[in-house]
């Protein structure tokens, strides 16, 4: 019997569809392989449908300790899932029974493969070696009351709790909030070099994986773009599909490019303060941003990092005037901005923002030519027509005609592109960009990152740029401010801020990125 | 869950309070009065039973006093059934109401829930289509059509069951209940075909099924709660719909319950009862949602943080 | 959800269209002819005890059991995205005010708040639809605020605000029409509902009055005397149970697949 799981020219269909072709690979025991690529690239359907897992059907051959799992009946299927294999998942959030105590979870994995019911320290002690703090109070917890990452470890927990030879990781850390991604990355890993465990690791997120995988697939639609041992394609990607998502992918290694010159300062923010009522009747509040000060010259970018909840949102809205704030100046060249209510139409196209969810951020009823136009209706009336529409489409590197088409008929990418047209249309001085790549695959992410940068030279605008991804801030951001729990503890130079990094979150975050 | 129970019982009370305020403002407002019989009554006999019922104070005298008495548990006299107190009355028909009602809520949940989730584990097969349809048509039968129709074919044609009235045994109770039953076992079989349906496709079940457990335990184990939650909200509405059927059921059926009252004293314009017993249909939906917010709660312990 | 809608189309049709041309009208009496069986002097579905032709009344009945439903669901409707829409856009302690009341309302028991109000106010058949639409906006009212504040998150109504698109303006271009679906959708299923909240008053006399006549008074009418003539049960009945349905099914689907697309 041969040890450790192979697959050989793996298909997968969905009805008629054909998601994956042909690809295959092999895990020895101990080892940990990384199946990455951009979404719908097949990785996760060639990794969990030869397990059963998937609406998808799957063709070739996957053999486990020379089983072969390809046509094995659901029932067999599921003792081989229950003996040998460990799964995690990417949604931490919904993967736990919600009537069901982390207890009872873990004593169902633990005899998934016949073993005996587990005594209260045997669970204590898995709960232990996944870092979950105070373990024993969270043995008869509900999983609502645990955060994403708590409940990520829990899950974990249960996928080893019979002692599985092979993990199947699916987007483990995809869901989690960056500061944690990389620390829960570290513990899978940590577990199974311990264990002697093989892993077999899906990720969209090269930058993440790369240092952590013995080998490395690149799947482009349902293919194996290539193959090899993790640390040569990252440093020496020897297709062209490999070179650029490798060029795509910010690291905090990689040599600083010039960015554009800066001139006169724009825009002053000083101690701005923001907080939300708690919802119902008796209300106390939320301090979501607290004394928040920052200047952004012309022609500059200024990034905003921080993890989610650190308020880099909501500031970055309270100074765009598009959302709420209680205390703090604004100042436009030295002169007071009005707040949210009273700003006018020229205070408002100074500063345009775009979002995080391309989709979202367009109604999907109007026309794209009305989408782009919308802002010429409201704040630079009487100035353009149609005409100018498809002028915007291609300054955005779009196709003239696509100013009649629907949101519906349009990609990710060229829907953020078309809500850049927008902003563009009021002739802003300032983009707010909230997170404004992060929703995107790498590829077109890059692409839209290059777009940004043209139109900074071009138009000579100023960028705040709103990211939870630190190696991207390096690479597109004069300066950087870091936010935790509502404040700026930090904010320098990018040089400086990485040669010399003074707070504390600081240093977290380039450890969680390295 | 303590907290939510305290705070549901509190939210009940002002609830109930302007219900009956409401409803006894409504009666008042009505043209013509219970006293406006074939002949007209001789103005000092029609003065005397006005003061004897307290109809000539003030309106606001009159709702104190009746929610005065109603604290001490007194529905006060009928004013069309002369001889009766509306609380004899109501505890005569109340236990006949109830079973129907009750009887009708249990055949209904039994038969719904296996149908939904039979169903919902066929998902999108033809029995799945064909329940699903079936369960359609049965919530679009009125009690109005079914209750007689049910009386015509197994009571006059076959002669299987009684049509009216009550006896000693049983069988009485089959066709009330029946006709009663059908339309909320419909509602309640779509319900628990989409709750489980959506279930078996949720993040946790596609990680119980990777630890390899048995699909009859993680239909037991992990699904069946969660799936029965929009059944469980159901409950108060049903127990309306319950209540407002049994107001045809019973004059179909000839049975003296809660129902017949109700309508008789509304055309009658026999204000106590009238308000008696929209008191006490108020009071027992109030119930059935607090009964369906301690369902919920078991069914899923975020429910139980109010 | 077609061929329901169609079984729904030529239902209405035929309430609209046939009864001018039939040659007795709901209320006349024909004297020679009472309580004849189908298909004899001219009437097709015979006549009642009176000598009224049953098909003229079993379509006029369809047509103003099906004008009340519509017009209480529009009612429901106007009242319902006022309501949910002030609410949703509002926000804040508005909403909960207004949704509280909303939930108050939803514990009443209805059917006997419409029942006293038909008592009291005697018995319109404007009251009826009115009484109706008052009570059936509820469900209306939160399906439409949970979409507002579905759609208010949605980053186009913040790029809207950017592109200087006054609040009001953003209400009616952006947040309305793509509440009308969903709208649409509940509106389809609310018609079944007053359809047998009607028939269920005019069953026990407190809705519609004679000579007008509607479904529920003829099921009335034929449960009295089905063990004679069945068919004057089930016509009618099987009418009422037949638009009750297709519309539920019709609504049922337009609304999934609106879910569906959103996703």
């Amino acid at each position: 019997m041969s040890e450790g799981y192979v697959v050989r020219d793996l298909g997968v269909r969905i009805g008629d569809r054909a998601i994956v072709d042909d690809i295959s690979f092999s895990l020895a025991p101990g080892e940990i392989v990384a199946l990455a690529g951009a979404s719908g690239a097949g990785k996760s359907m060639s990794a969990m449908t030869p397990f059963g897992l998937s609406a998808g059907v799957a063709s070739g051959s996957a053999m486990l300790d020379g089983i072969e799992l390809v046509g094995m009946p659901e029932r067999d299927l599921s003792r081989i899932r229950a003996e040998k294999v460990g799964f995690v998942f990417q949604q931490p959030l919904t993967a736990l029974t919600p009537h069901r105590t982390v207890g009872q979870h873990l004593q169902e994995a633990a005899m998934q493969a016949g073993g005996v019911k587990p005594d209260k320290a045997a669970m204590v002690a898995m709960l232990e070696s996944v870092g979950l703090s105070r373990p024993e109070e969270r043995l008869v917890q509900y999983p609502h009351r645990l955060s994403g990452g708590e409940r990520q470890r829990v899950l974990i927990a249960a996928a080893l709790a019979h002692g599985p030879r092979y993990l199947v990781a699916d987007e483990p850390v995809s869901a989690l909030d960056a500061a944690l991604r990389g620390e829960i990355m570290a513990l899978l890993v940590r577990l199974c070099r311990e264990r002697g465990m093989a892993m077999l690791l899906v990720s969209h997120d090269l930058a993440g994986i790369e240092h952590h995988a013995d080998r490395l697939l690149l799947l482009e639609a349902g293919k194996v773009a290539e193959a090899g041992p993790a640390q040569q394609i990252a440093t020496a990607p020897a297709t062209d599909y490999g070179g650029r998502l490798m060029a795509a992918t910010p690291r905090l290694s990689e040599p600083l490019h010039q960015l554009p010159d800066t001139g006169e300062t724009l825009l002053e923010a000083e101690t701005i303060h923001v907080h939300f009522p708690k919802p119902g009747w008796r209300r106390g509040r939320i301090d979501a941003v607290v004394d928040a000060s920052l200047s952004v010259a012309e022609g500059e970018t200024l990034a905003l990092v921080g993890g989610s909840g650190s308020g880099k949102s909501t500031l970055g809205r309270a100074i765009a005037g598009l959302g709420p704030m209680a205390a703090g100046s604004v100042r436009w060249q030295g002169t007071a901005m009005p707040p949210r209510n009273r700003r006018s139409s020229e205070h408002r196209r100074l500063i345009q923002p775009v979002f995080q969810d391309p989709l979202a951020s367009l109604d999907p009823r109007w026309s794209v030519a009305d989408i782009i136009l919308e802002p010429v209706k409201w704040l630079v009336p009487h100035e353009y027509r149609a005409e100018r529409a498809a002028d915007l489409l291609e300054e955005v590197g779009l196709p003239r005609d696509f100013a009649g088409r629907k949101p519906s008929s349009l990609s990710g990418g060229q829907a953020q592109r078309v809500a850049i047209a927008r902003a563009l249309a009021a002739n802003p001085a300032m983009l707010l960009l909230d997170e404004a790549t992060s929703a995107l695959d790498p590829l077109v992410a890059d692409g839209v990152v290059a777009l940004f940068d043209r139109l900074q030279r071009a138009r000579g605008l100023s960028l705040l740029f709103i990211t939870h991804d630190l190696a991207l801030a390096r690479r597109t951001a004069h300066r950087i401010a870091v936010m935790e729990a509502g404040r700026i503890v930090e904010c320098a130079p990018r040089e400086e801020l990485f040669a010399n990094p003074q707070a504390e979150a600081t240093r977290r975050l380039i450890a969680a990125s390295g | 869950m303590g907290r939510l129970i305290a705070r549901r019982l509190l939210t009940a009370v002002p609830t109930l309070l302007a219900i009956i305020i409401l409803s006894f403002i409504l009666m008042r407002l009505a043209p013509g009065g219970p006293f406006d019989g074939e002949r007209p009554l001789a103005p000092e006999v029609r003065a005397a039973l006005e003061a004897a019922y307290g109809l000539d104070k003030s309106l606001p005298e009159q709702v104190w006093m009746y929610l005065t008495r109603l604290a001490q548990g007194d529905f006060g006299p009928s004013m069309v059934y002369r001889d009766f107190t509306v609380s004899g009355l109501v505890a005569e028909a109340l236990p006949v109401s109830l079973l129907i009602g009750g009887c009708a809520l249990v055949l209904a949940s039994l038969l719904g829930i296996s149908a939904g989730l039979w169903a919902a584990l066929r998902a999108g097969k033809w029995q799945d289509e064909v329940l699903m349809l079936a369960a359609t048509l049965l919530t679009a039968l009125p009690t109005f059509v079914t209750g007689p129709l049910l009386a015509l074919i197994f009571g006059l044609w076959l002669g299987l069951f009684p049509v009216s009235g009550q006896n000693d045994g049983w069988d009485w109770l089959v066709l009330p209940v029946v006709a009663l039953a059908l339309p909320v076992t419909g509602a309640v079989a779509k319900l628990a075909r989409a709750g489980l349906a959506g279930e078996l496709g949720s993040d946790h079940i596609r990680a119980a099924r990777a630890r390899g457990i048995a699909p009859l335990t993680i239909l037991r184990r992990h699904a069946l709660r969660p799936a029965l939650v929009p059944v469980a909200s159901y409950l108060g509405p049903a127990a309306a719909a319950l209540l407002t059927g049994a107001v045809v059921i019973e004059t179909v059926f000839g049975l003296p319950g809660l129902g017949r009252y109700f309508v008789q004293g509304a055309l009658n314009r026999d204000y106590p009862l009238v308000l008696g017993v929209v008191t006490l249909y108020a009071a027992l939906i109030i119930l059935f949602n607090l009964f369906a917010d301690l369902i919920y709660g078991w069914l899923d312990p975020r429910m139980r943080e109010g | 959800m077609r061929p329901a809608l169609v079984i729904v189309a030529l239902i209405v049709l035929a309430a609209l269209l046939v009864p001018p041309l039939l040659p007795f009208d709901h209320v006349a009496i024909d004297w020679d002819s009472v309580r004849v069986g189908m298909f004899t002097d001219g009437h097709l579905l015979g006549t009642d005890d009176l000598g009224r032709d049953r098909l003229a009344r079993l379509l006029v009945g369809t047509r103003v059991t099906l004008s009340v439903a519509l017009a209480a669901a529009l009612v429901a409707l106007v009242i319902g995205v006022a309501w949910g829409a002030i609410a949703g856009w509002v926000g804040g302690r508005t909403d909960e005010l207004m949704m509280r009341i909303v939930d108050g309302l939803y514990a009443l028991p209805f059917m006997f708040v419409v029942i006293l109000l038909m008592v009291v106010f005697g018995r319109s058949i404007l009251l009826v639809f009115l009484g109706i639409g008052f009570v059936e906006w509820l469900t209306m009212a939160r399906v439409v605020r949970g979409q507002v504040i579905a759609l208010k998150q949605r980053p186009f109504i913040l790029a809207a605000e950017a592109a200087g698109s006054p609040a009001r303006a953003t209400l009616l271009r952006h947040i309305l029409p793509n509440v009308a679906g969903v709208a649409v959708a509940y509106l389809m299923l609310t018609v079944p509902h007053v359809v047998m909240i009607e028939s269920f008053l005019s069953f026990l006399g407190l809705g519609v009055q004679e000579p007008l006549t509607s479904l529920g008074i003829l099921v009335n009418e034929g449960a009295e005397e089905m063990d004679m003539n069945p068919s004057a049960l089930l016509l009618p009945g099987g009418v009422l149970v037949l638009v009750i349905a297709c519309l539920t099914i019709a609504g049922e689907r337009f609304r999934d697949r609106l879910a569906d697309a959103a996703r």
